[in-house]
C-alpha cells in the first residue's frame, strides 16, 4: 500500500515535470517565430492602414488628415499612368512566361533531344541569379553605344545610331518586358516539366497511335491535363508583376519622364526615394495596391476555379 | 516507342538552343569583357581578349570596396542563415508534431501572411525599425529577416517532419529523454534533408536580397554586394569604366554559380514544391 502511493507520487511528479518540460519547450520554439511575425508583419500593416490617414514627412509633426491622401489619390494622373503601366505588364508579362516555359517544358519532356538534360540546367540559371544581376545584365544588353543588342542589329545590318532602349519613352517600356520574361521562365519550365512528368505515357502512345500531331498533343492533352498547376502559375506571375518593382527600379527608376512607373515603385519612391518624403500618401497607395492584389487574387480565383483533375 | 525526326524537330531544337544561348551567350560576353581593357571594348565590343587582364578584377575589388561588402554579406547571410533555419525548424516541429492549446490559432495567424502582399507593409516596418534603433545596421537587417513566419518553409519542414514515424518522440521518451534531447538528438537528424532544403532557400532568398538592405543600410560600409554593385553602376554612368564594372559583376555572380552547381537538383526539386504549396 505505501510502496505503491511512493511510486504512483513519483509518477504524478514526473508526469508534472515533463508537462512544464513541454510548456517551457513551446515557448522556446514558437515564440520567437511568432513574436517577430507579429511585431514586423503584422503590426506593420495594421499600422498602414492608420498612417495612410497621415500627412507626414516622417520629420515634422504627423497631422491627422483623414481620407485626404485617397481623395488626392484619385486625382493623381501619376498613380493612373503607373496602375496603366502595371495592367500592361500584368497581361503581357504573365502570357509570355507561361507561353513560353509552357513550350519549353513540353519539348524538353515530350522530345528525346539529347541535349535536353542540359537545357533543363541552362534554363533555370536565371533564376538562382539576383534581382541586381539580372537588371545589370540587362542594362549591358540595351546600352545605346556598347549594349549588346545594338551590336547584334548591327551584324545584320541595322544601325541604330546608338539608339538607347531604355532612354526612349517608346521603346523603354517594352524594352523591360524581357528581363522580366528572361529572370522568369526556368522556374515554370521546371514546374511544368514536373507537372508533365505526372501524366501517364500511355496516353501520350494512345495519341500518338491515332496519328495526333505534337502541338495538338500539346493543346489537346497536355495543357488540358496540367491546367491546375498552370492556373497556381498564372496567378504567381499575375502577382507577382503587380507589386514587383525592383527590374524597374534599378533598369530606369520609373523612366524616362515616368514612362515606365509602375505604382509599387511609385510608392516606394515616395517613401524612400531621394526627394521628398510622404509617409502617409504613400501608405495610401500602399492600401490601394493592398486591395488590388487580395481583389485580383479573388477575381482569379472566380473566373478560374481550382479544379483536379483525375487520370 | 520510337519518334519519327521531322523538319520540325530540327527548328525545335533551335529554338531550344537560342533560348539557352540567350542565357549563356550575355554572361560569356561580360566574362571575355571583364578582363579586356576599356579602350578595346569601346572599339569593338564583339573581339576576344588580346592578352587577358585580369587586373579589372583587383581594380573593381579596390575601386568598390568589394572586400568590405563581401564580408557584410558573409555577416548577415551566415548569421540571418544560421538563426533562421534554427528557429524555423524549432516552430516547424512545435506546429506539426506537438499537440497543445491554441495551435489552430497559430496556424489561423500564419495563414493570414498569404493575404498580406507585404508591400504596404514597408513603410510602417521602416518607422517600426528606426524606432528600435535598428536602421542602418546589419544586426538589424538580421533580426528583422530572422524572426517571423514563412508559410513556404514550414510547409516544406512541417511536411517532411509529421511523415516520419508517429512513436518517435513516444519510444524516446521511454527511452528517458527529454523534449530537448527528443527534438535535437532524434528530430533534427531525421530531418536533415527537409532541413537542408530550407537552408537553401534561405541563402538564396538572403543572397539575393535587394529590397531590404537597400532600404535599410545606407552607411556604404555597410552596404551588401548586391547594394555595392547597384550603387557602383549608378556611379559608373560618369566614370564609363565598363571593364571593371564587368569583373564586379562577375564577382558577384560567382556566389550564385557555385551554389548553383552544388545543389541545383535540390533547388529545382525544392522549388517545385513551393510553388504548389503557395
Amino acid at each position: 500500500m505505501n510502496a505503491d502511493s511512493g511510486v504512483s507520487a513519483r509518477k504524478r511528479t514526473g508526469l508534472a515535470k515533463s508537462r512544464r518540460q513541454k510548456t517551457v519547450f513551446l515557448i522556446i520554439a514558437i515564440a520567437p517565430s511568432l513574436l517577430g511575425y507579429i511585431l514586423f508583419t503584422l503590426y506593420p500593416n495594421v499600422m498602414s492602414v492608420y498612417y495612410s490617414l497621415l500627412n507626414w514627412d516622417g520629420l515634422s509633426h504627423a497631422e491627422f488628415v483623414g481620407f485626404d491622401n485617397y481623395v488626392n489619390m484619385v486625382k493623381d494622373e501619376f498613380v493612373w499612368r503607373a496602375l496603366y503601366h502595371n495592367l500592361l505588364y500584368m497581361i503581357v508579362v504573365p502570357a509570355l512566361i507561361v507561353f513560353i516555359s509552357l513550350l519549353l517544358a513540353h519539348l524538353l519532356s515530350n522530345k528525346s533531344y539529347k541535349e535536353n538534360a542540359f537545357y533543363k540546367v541552362i534554363f533555370f540559371f536565371t533564376n538562382v541569379l539576383s534581382t541586381v544581376v539580372v537588371a545589370l545584365l540587362w542594362s549591358f544588353i540595351f546600352d545605346g553605344s556598347f549594349g549588346l543588342l545594338n551590336g547584334f542589329l548591327e551584324i545584320f545590318g541595322m544601325n541604330m545610331n546608338d539608339f538607347y532602349w531604355l532612354g526612349d519613352t517608346r521603346t523603354a517600356i517594352w524594352a523591360l518586358v524581357l528581363p522580366m520574361v528572361w529572370g522568369g521562365v526556368g522556374l515554370y519550365v521546371v514546374i511544368f516539366i514536373n507537372a508533365m512528368s505526372a501524366i501517364p505515357k500511355s496516353i501520350y502512345e494512345a495519341a500518338y497511335l491515332e496519328g495526333a500531331r505534337p502541338m495538338t498533343i500539346l493543346f489537346r492533352i497536355t495543357i488540358p491535363l496540367i491546367r491546375g498547376v498552370i492556373r497556381v502559375c498564372v496567378v504567381f506571375v499575375i502577382l507577382g508583376s503587380l507589386k514587383g518593382f525592383e527590374i524597374i527600379m534599378i533598369l530606369t527608376n520609373g523612366g524616362p519622364e515616368g514612362s515606365t512607373d509602375v505604382i509599387g515603385l511609385y510608392m516606394f519612391n515616395l517613401a524612400f526615394g531621394k526627394e521628398y518624403h510622404n509617409y502617409g500618401y504613400a501608405s495610401a497607395i500602399g492600401m490601394l495596391l493592398f486591395v488590388i492584389l487580395v481583389g485580383a487574387k479573388l477575381i482569379i480565383d472566380k473566373v478560374y476555379p481550382e479544379e483536379n483533375v483525375e487520370f | 516507342m520510337t519518334e519519327r525526326r521531322t523538319l520540325m524537330d530540327g527548328i525545335w531544337r533551335i529554338l531550344l538552343f537560342l533560348w539557352a544561348v540567350s542565357i549563356l551567350f550575355p554572361v560569356i560576353w561580360i566574362l571575355y569583357q571583364s578582363v579586356r581593357t576599356n579602350p578595346e571594348f569601346f572599339q569593338d565590343i564583339w573581339a576576344l581578349p588580346t592578352d587577358i587582364k585580369w587586373s579589372n578584377y583587383s581594380e573593381a575589388w579596390n575601386s568598390y570596396d568589394i572586400g568590405q561588402s563581401l564580408l557584410n554579406t558573409l555577416y548577415y547571410v551566415g548569421v540571418a542563415l544560421v538563426l533562421g533555419t534554427f528557429l524555423t525548424t524549432l516552430n516547424a516541429y512545435a506546429l506539426t508534431r506537438m499537440e497543445f492549446k491554441g495551435r489552430k490559432l497559430i496556424w489561423g495567424l500564419i495563414m493570414l501572411s498569404l493575404f498580406l502582399p507585404g508591400i504596404n507593409a514597408l513603410v510602417p516596418q521602416y518607422i517600426l525599425m528606426k524606432s528600435l534603433n535598428l536602421t542602418n545596421s546589419l544586426s538589424g537587417l538580421i533580426i528583422l529577416d530572422s524572426f517571423g513566419e514563412n508559410v513556404f518553409f514550414l510547409m516544406l519542414l512541417g511536411g517532411f517532419m509529421s511523415s516520419l514515424p508517429k512513436d518517435l518522440e513516444e519510444s524516446a521518451h521511454m527511452d528517458g529523454a527529454t523534449i530537448f534531447q527528443t527534438f535535437w538528438r532524434v528530430m533534427v537528424p531525421l530531418s536533415t534533408p527537409g532541413i537542408v532544403t530550407v537552408a537553401i532557400f534561405k541563402f538564396l532568398g538572403l543572397y539575393n536580397n535587394f529590397l531590404g538592405p537597400f532600404i535599410y543600410l545606407g552607411d556604404p560600409s555597410k552596404y551588401t554586394i548586391g547594394v555595392n554593385m547597384y550603387q557602383a553602376n549608378m556611379k559608373m554612368q560618369y566614370t564609363s569604366d565598363w571593364v571593371t564594372m564587368f569583373a564586379g559583376v562577375m564577382i558577384v555572380m560567382v556566389p550564385s554559380i557555385i551554389f548553383y552547381v552544388l545543389f541545383q537538383k535540390r533547388i529545382m526539386e525544392g522549388a517545385t514544391m513551393g510553388a504548389m504549396k503557395g
